[in-house]
């Protein structure tokens, strides 16, 4: 495909901060880091990782929570191309820019000290209303929060396509079997269906159970020129594929949630991503969602075309979507039980498996590895390989 | 905690005003007719710069809703609900069900607009239709 970014980069490195006890710090009244520090420990991390020295780095994206300028000042990183980006995006843009030669190894930074700063979702100085006015609008009626606009959606889309209760708790239930077999996470005691339907609502129909961990940490990743990935020495992993589709009309009135399900745009998504990869769905060995929400899994299954739309209840209940069952979706916990990376921690996940270093979260033969988002409507897929 | 409070662009404050009179205005595109909510500077059916602020039937059907159990806000002390309503000219508001609730299910019943006084403010709330 004339164009494609398929192959044309490779992950090289990963790394994290200590993310299990630095919550126990921070749940000590400590302060470990902040979010520069944090990414400062994740960059560290990935750079030994990868096995090549700082000074090949010549680009730079940092996460949505740090300074550009300040980030690059701290790792004295002087590059060709940067910039900044949540975490599916600047996968997609570090693509971008080594396909069009702006860069050849670019270095991804995310810092977040939400936890021992404090941020909050909802209320009065909820985050996120500068760039999503739904988040922010409803206020005066008491809707708040992105759990609220979850929960809004959920109800609807559980009255329409007859997810009942019980199924949507899969998601909380299969993510904590994986979470309790990944020493990196930081919720880890197993639970059953029963103990999520006994949870308490925070804005039902959704349950505690159904709402992402809030703590501090960082990720980064190092992606490289896939020429230059295979001169490296370990077995680079590939982006095969990527994709994006945003639904912005009627997105303050909650249109794209509540009358589309986000479904048109994963569907446009799933042509765009999985033609450039040359893959089907048939082909992913695992699945990484986005969940700040357990409502995202049902969403993206169907919209991805995993299950038949309207399917999802069933096929998490009957296929099964854990380690021990079916096809398994956020293979280390997610932000559910693993911890809030805000989709950065899916990507180093998803290398993790296609490199079979897992350990005992690992899926048996893992080559291929399909990530998704679909945040507030805005769809994107990243397809890893081996 | 705090209070909350209204999103107040140049354009919402025409519709603020239109509810402290107890007479909601949305404004209708001067092209296709289209109404806008959040009120804006564009029609995003057809791009029409052009408007004029008009009534509403007051007619519409609930899409969804939730219960908060958790507080956000010094004046929305739990639990409370939030509804989205259809309106039956076609934008969707994010608002409060006063009055008695349904039995049984909520989507797809219809309500009304009413008025509620809140804080220094008068904003939009539903009712269920059937107790009008
Ligand atoms: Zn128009």
């Amino acid at each position: 495909m004339t164009g494609s970014l398929s192959g044309v980069a490779s992950v090289i490195g990963i790394g994290q901060s200590d993310w299990v006890g630095d919550h126990s710090r921070v749940r000590a009244g400590e302060r470990p880091h902040d979010s520069y520090g944090y990414g400062a420990q994740a960059f560290l991390s990935a750079l030994a990782d990868s096995g090549i020295a700082r000074d090949e780095i010549d680009g730079l994206i940092v996460g949505p929570t740090t300074a550009y300028e300040r980030v690059g000042e701290l790792l004295g990183l002087n590059v060709r191309w940067g910039g900044q980006a949540d975490a599916m995006t600047a996968v997609m843009e570090a693509c971008m820019a080594i396909h069009a030669g702006l860069a050849s190894v670019v270095a991804l930074v995310y810092g977040n000290d939400q936890r021992s700063a404090q941020v909050n979702y909802g209320g009065p100085d909820a985050q996120g209303g500068a760039a999503f006015l739904a988040y922010v609008y409803h206020a005066p009626w008491g809707f708040t929060s992105q759990g609220a606009l979850y929960a809004m959606m959920a109800r609807r889309y559980m009255h329409e396509r007859g997810l009942s209760e019980a199924e949507l708790g899969e998601v909380a239930v299969a993510q904590r079997l994986a979470a309790s077999r990944n020493p990196r996470a930081l919720m880890r005691k197993p639970i059953s269906i029963e103990d999520y339907l006994a949870s308490p609502f925070i804005c039902e129909p959704l349950h505690l159970f159904d709402y992402c961990l809030i703590n501090d940490g960082g990720v980064a990743l190092i992606i490289a020129e896939a020429g230059k990935a295979r001169s490296i020495g370990r077995a680079p992993v590939a982006i095969k594929g990527v994709g994006r589709y945003d639904l912005n009309r009627g997105a303050t009135s909650l249109e794209p949630r509540l009358l589309d399900y986000y479904l048109p745009a994963q569907q446009a998504v799933a042509a765009q991503v999985f033609e450039m990869a040359s893959l089907g769905p048939e082909d992913m060995d695992a699945l990484q969602i986005y969940d700040s929400f357990s409502l995202h899994i049902p969403l993206a299954l169907e919209g991805y075309g995993y299950c038949p739309v309207g399917g999802a209840g069933r096929f998490m209940r009957e296929t099964g979507i854990s380690l021990a069952k079916g096809l398994p979706v956020n293979t280390s916990g997610g932000h559910l039980s693993e911890s809030y990376m805000q989709g950065w921690n899916h990507q180093i996940e998803a290398v993790r498996q296609v490199r079979g270093e897992a350990g005992d979260h690992q899926v048996e033969g893992c080559r291929h590895v399909h990530y998704s988002s679909d945040v507030a409507g805005k769809a994107i897929s990243i397809i890893y390989g081996a | 905690m705090a209070n909350s409070q209204p999103v107040a662009t140049l354009y919402d404050a025409p519709m603020w005003q239109s509810l402290a009179r107890e007479h909601m205005q949305l404004q209708s595109c001067g092209h296709c007719g289209t109404l806008r909510y959040p009120p804006g500077p564009i029609c995003s059916a057809c791009t029409s710069m052009d408007y004029h602020w008009t009534d509403l039937s007051g007619g519409g059907q609930i899409l969804s809703w939730v219960r908060f159990h958790r507080a956000y806000f010094d004046d929305h002390p739990p639990p409370y609900n939030a509804v989205a309503v259809r309106l039956d000219e076609g934008p969707i508001v994010v608002s409060n069900l006063i009055g008695p609730e349904p039995e049984g299910e909520w989507i797809g019943r219809r309500v009304r607009l009413t008025y509620r006084c809140h804080l220094d403010r008068t904003q939009h709330a539903f009712m269920l239709f059937e107790q009008s």
